[in-house]
């Protein structure tokens, strides 16, 4: 088959979605360009984005539990029929992902299926280059959300916080790398700050010595001292703002519930952030898979819970959308190391009290294969497409430099 | 005519353009005016990467010409240098990627010839490979490549560097075969290395690509030529025909009047300003198509012209964060680097040997933001105040310039003349004169310090602590993230 049918297939997604009329409009209308937001997107709308890095294997994630193929392949690392939270009488999440089905059973959930791109690549960086710049074919400068922030935030408009786009993390991922707006990474909160140990007197000199600072009529020091004094009074603001927030919920003591609970606080309180980046790692699995992933989906699954558990106490499950990524997922078969090798689609979650759950595209086949590799049905920047135009309210043309299809999750 | 003006001020308008165009005609005209320690501290950051008022005095010394040419050609020997991390942790996968960064750092700290390093960093920008896909060993066997053809000629470069097992890795010529091309080289030549986009068609891409077959790494990760894999059909690569092979493909490539501008332009971005004027870029293109595409001879011609000493150039140039890490363990005296430095320069916005993508770092503006800022500003208080000293409670390294007991020798116990040094030393009195009485308030603020539980004022009990908080001060001024 071709893979022009995927891409085809991925658009009936949208139609099969209850929507049809909806849908088709929706697609008509993203060709033209949207002036501010679309009617009937909420601007406060939040978009919290979770990297699974490393390559997360779908199959043993939502697992195709009635298919013997899946049992006959991964006989030392299957799920057994008996353990899945069973979907439907083909498919159900492993067991460790307890936390999120019980999201999905309160429709918060939408499992977007074997989501990827034609011609899938391997490395890691290249793959992972490939989902946060939305670009396949070439390299590109800005990520896929940095290009997103500099249209929202094009002709010299300023995000209302410094705050409004945040990666949890030291460093930024390529997704939020923007041409004009400053996106800050926080590794965490106390680590935000202009450290000067017990000299104070030199903290408050620096206060001073930005502040005070004239740029003269050098572009870059006018730029270079504003964004100083950003920095040097950023954290402060942040603490400040942050701890009007109390996170009502228990999140667990890892590092992902740890970014969850931070975020909650960002989104909650007036730091007001409304795209927030974070990450769980090590999904690359080559060996003794079972005990690894399964921890790892147990993180990812009650983290999810937690959050949302707290953004229910406070009134705002229904403003944030959550969505995974994995660069890719692994092959179909175990390998000799009770592991898994690099592979291509893989499941992706859509999560929030706005989102419209379900399952979303047919589970890949595991015997119709492309060089041992899963088909993908949905092209991920369908995905992207549809969290761009019908959560965030703006043209993913303008974004993607094409159309996709949407679906029909939100 | 550009004048000079950079010594006369107190209260200098650093990165200002002046008013009045480019006189083009004079622009890369050797620069006859004064050369004191500003000149000779511009000269050191721009092709270097800074260095302690000691060597700002040497150089201002040389005189200009005698400065540039000790850069480009020198003759002292350097430091015994390594050519290769040691080969315990080269191939140990937990420490090689650290390893061979700091093997590097360490370089561009200690070389005494700071130019070719500095242009070893040039090009890892500008053919940027990454550990992302290439392990460390072939890594630093491609820094040492860029070492070698620093200021040589760019074809030989270009040359070296398609037959480089990282560069092979790293963009997949390794599997660029006739019987399945890979075009990824050749585009990224035409691209990224030699032309700029809009220079060449897809033909051209395929075409060059067809050329470049054949080379590969073989299972030592050894470049290998493997005629069978090569395609010795004709191509058309950008309007000329022949059987060609790689080598007669850079030749075309590098032979478009397109190609000088291109490279003269990067060589002017790096070390003149942002934003080089058409004519001053056609006149850069001009010198380096004159010397048989020599960059010593283009470099220097910049190192020494007019625009270069002018108020143009003048601190016209965000600091990137190697320049200003480097710079300042350079400045301090450091004579190692930081075991954390890499993790701190990956806050800062740029990990050697990590570049982003295959299109190097962004730089300019794009290295400061409220994130980075604060790396670099925390990377200053950790080791010059010593907020976060090593494990043993001791300093992470040793600062022999920082010398408190030097400085109030020179300068006496006098707050407002150890201040005065200090900001003569770090941006050669480029600040205002609020910036001295906040560094003299502080010099003399009755809060306790570090280290010294003692609520005097600037004195003999806690003047180390304050120096060097003074200096951190200093180090961490907006005019200081400027090159």
């Amino acid at each position: 088959m071709k893979r022009t049918h995927f891409v085809s297939s991925a658009l009936s997604v949208a139609f099969l979605g209850g929507t049809g009329a909806n849908a088709l409009a929706q697609v008509a209308a993203s060709a033209a360009p949207l002036p501010g937001f679309a009617s009937g997107v909420d601007p406060d709308n939040v978009l919290v984005v979770v990297q699974m890095g490393g390559g997360n294997d779908g199959l043993n994630t939502v697992v195709p539990w009635s298919d013997d193929a899946y049992h006959r392949v991964r006989p030392a690392i299957r799920v057994a029929e008996n353990q899945v939270l069973r979907l439907d009488d083909r498919i159900g999440f492993n067991p460790a992902l307890k936390g999120l089905n019980e999201l999905y059973k309160q429709g918060r959930v939408a499992l977007v299926q074997g989501v990827g791109y034609p011609s899938p690549n391997r490395s890691h960086f290249e793959a992972t280059q490939i989902w946060e710049t939305a670009s396949p074919d070439r390299p590109q400068q800005y990520g896929w959300l940095g290009r997103y922030l500099d249209k929202r935030f094009s002709g010299g408009a300023k995000p209302a916080s410094m705050f409004e786009a945040v990666s949890l993390g030291d460093s930024l991922p390529a997704a939020l790398v923007a041409s004009h707006v400053e996106v800050p990474a926080i590794g965490a909160l106390n680590a935000f700050a202009y450290n000067t140990g017990r000299d104070l007197a030199s903290k408050q000199s620096a206060g001073v010595l930005y502040d005070g600072a004239k740029a003269g009529q050098s572009p870059y020091l006018a730029m270079i001292a504003q964004t100083a004094r950003d920095a040097y009074h950023g954290g402060d603001v942040l603490r400040k703002q942050t701890a009007q927030f109390t996170n009502k919920a228990t999140y667990a003591p890892n590092g992902f519930a740890q970014q969850l609970a931070l975020a909650a606080k960002l989104i909650g309180s007036t730091a007001g952030s409304k795209i927030v980046f974070v990450s769980i790692g090590s999904f690359d699995t080559h060996a003794g898979q079972r005990a690894q992933q399964d921890r790892l989906l147990g993180y990812l699954g009650d983290g999810l819970l937690a959050f949302y558990q707290d953004l229910a106490a406070h009134g705002l499950d229904k403003k944030v959308l959550t969505m995974t990524f994995s660069e890719f997922g692994r092959r179909v078969a175990q390998n000799a190391s009770n592991g898994t090798d690099h592979g291509t689609a893989m499941p992706l979650f859509i999560v929030g009290g706005g989102v419209k759950g379900g399952i979303y595209g047919e589970h890949p086949s595991l015997t119709d294969l492309d060089h041992g590799d899963l088909k993908f049905a949905t092209d991920f920047r369908a995905v992207y497409a549809t969290v761009i135009e019908k959560w965030l309210g703006r043209n993913p043309g303008d974004v993607l430099g094409a159309t996709y299809p949407t679906l029909a999750f939100v | 005519m550009l004048a000079p003006k950079m010594d006369t001020s107190t209260d200098p308008q650093v990165g200002f353009r002046p008013p009045g165009s480019l006189d083009a005609a004079t622009a890369l005209q050797p620069y006859a005016g004064r050369f004191g320690p500003r000149h000779a501290a511009h000269l050191l950051r721009r092709a270097g990467f800074g260095g302690s008022q000691d060597d700002v005095a040497r150089v201002a010394a040389l005189g200009m010409t005698g400065a540039v040419d000790s850069l480009l050609h020198p003759t002292a020997p350097d430091a015994d240098f390594p050519p290769f991390p040691d080969v315990a942790v080269l191939y140990d996968p937990k420490k090689n990627r650290a390893a061979a960064q700091l093997w590097w750092l360490d370089r561009m700290l200690r070389t005494n010839r700071p130019l070719v390093e500095k242009m070893t960093l040039f090009w890892h920008g500008h053919f940027a490979t990454s550990v992302q896909k290439v392990q460390p060993a072939p890594m630093v066997g491609q820094i040492n490549l860029f070492r070698q053809f620093a200021l040589g000629r760019f074809p030989a470069l270009l040359s070296a560097v398609t037959r480089d097992p990282a560069m092979l890795i790293w963009l997949d010529n390794r599997a660029n075969a006739k019987a399945h091309p890979n075009e990824n080289y050749a585009r990224e030549v035409m691209e990224l290395f030699a032309l700029g986009l809009g220079n060449y068609t897809e033909d051209d891409v395929k075409e060059a690509a067809r050329a470049f077959t054949g080379w590969t790494v073989d299972k030592n990760q050894q470049a290998a030529f493997v005629p069978a894999r090569h395609d010795d059909g004709t191509k058309t690569v950008l309007g000329r025909t022949g059987s060609f092979n790689a080598d007669d493909a850079i030749a075309i490539i590098v032979s478009q009047p397109v190609h000088q501008r291109f490279i003269a332009r990067k060589l002017l971005e790096f070390f003149v300003y942002s934003d080089p004027e058409p004519e001053l870029i056609e006149a850069a293109a001009q010198v380096y198509a004159v010397s048989g595409f020599d960059v010593a001879r283009t470099v220097g011609t910049i190192l020494r012209s007019n625009v270069f000493y002018s108020p143009r150039a003048y601190r016209a140039i965000p600091k990137s964060p190697i320049e200003f890490a480097v710079g300042t363990l350079r400045y301090i005296g450091a004579q190692s680097v930081p075991q954390n430095l890499p993790y701190q320069l990956a806050r800062m916005g740029q990990e050697p040997l990590n570049p982003p993508s295959v299109k190097g770092w962004d730089g300019g503006p794009a290295w400061i933001n409220t994130s980075t800022l604060l790396a670099r500003f925390n990377f200053v208080n950790g080791l010059v105040a010593q907020t976060a000293p090593g494990k043993d409670g001791r300093p992470a390294v040793s600062a022999p310039n920082v010398a408190p007991d030097d400085l109030v020798r020179r300068a006496g116990m006098d707050a407002s003349q150890i201040a005065a040094a200090i900001v003569a030393g770090v941006v050669q009195d480029d600040v205002t004169s609020d910036v001295r009485a906040t560094l003299v308030a502080y010099l003399n603020s009755q809060n306790p310090s570090a280290a010294v539980q003692n609520p005097l004022p600037f004195g003999p009990e806690n003047y180390q602590d304050k120096i060097r908080g003074a200096l951190a001060l200093t180090l961490n001024l907006p005019v200081n993230q400027l090159d």
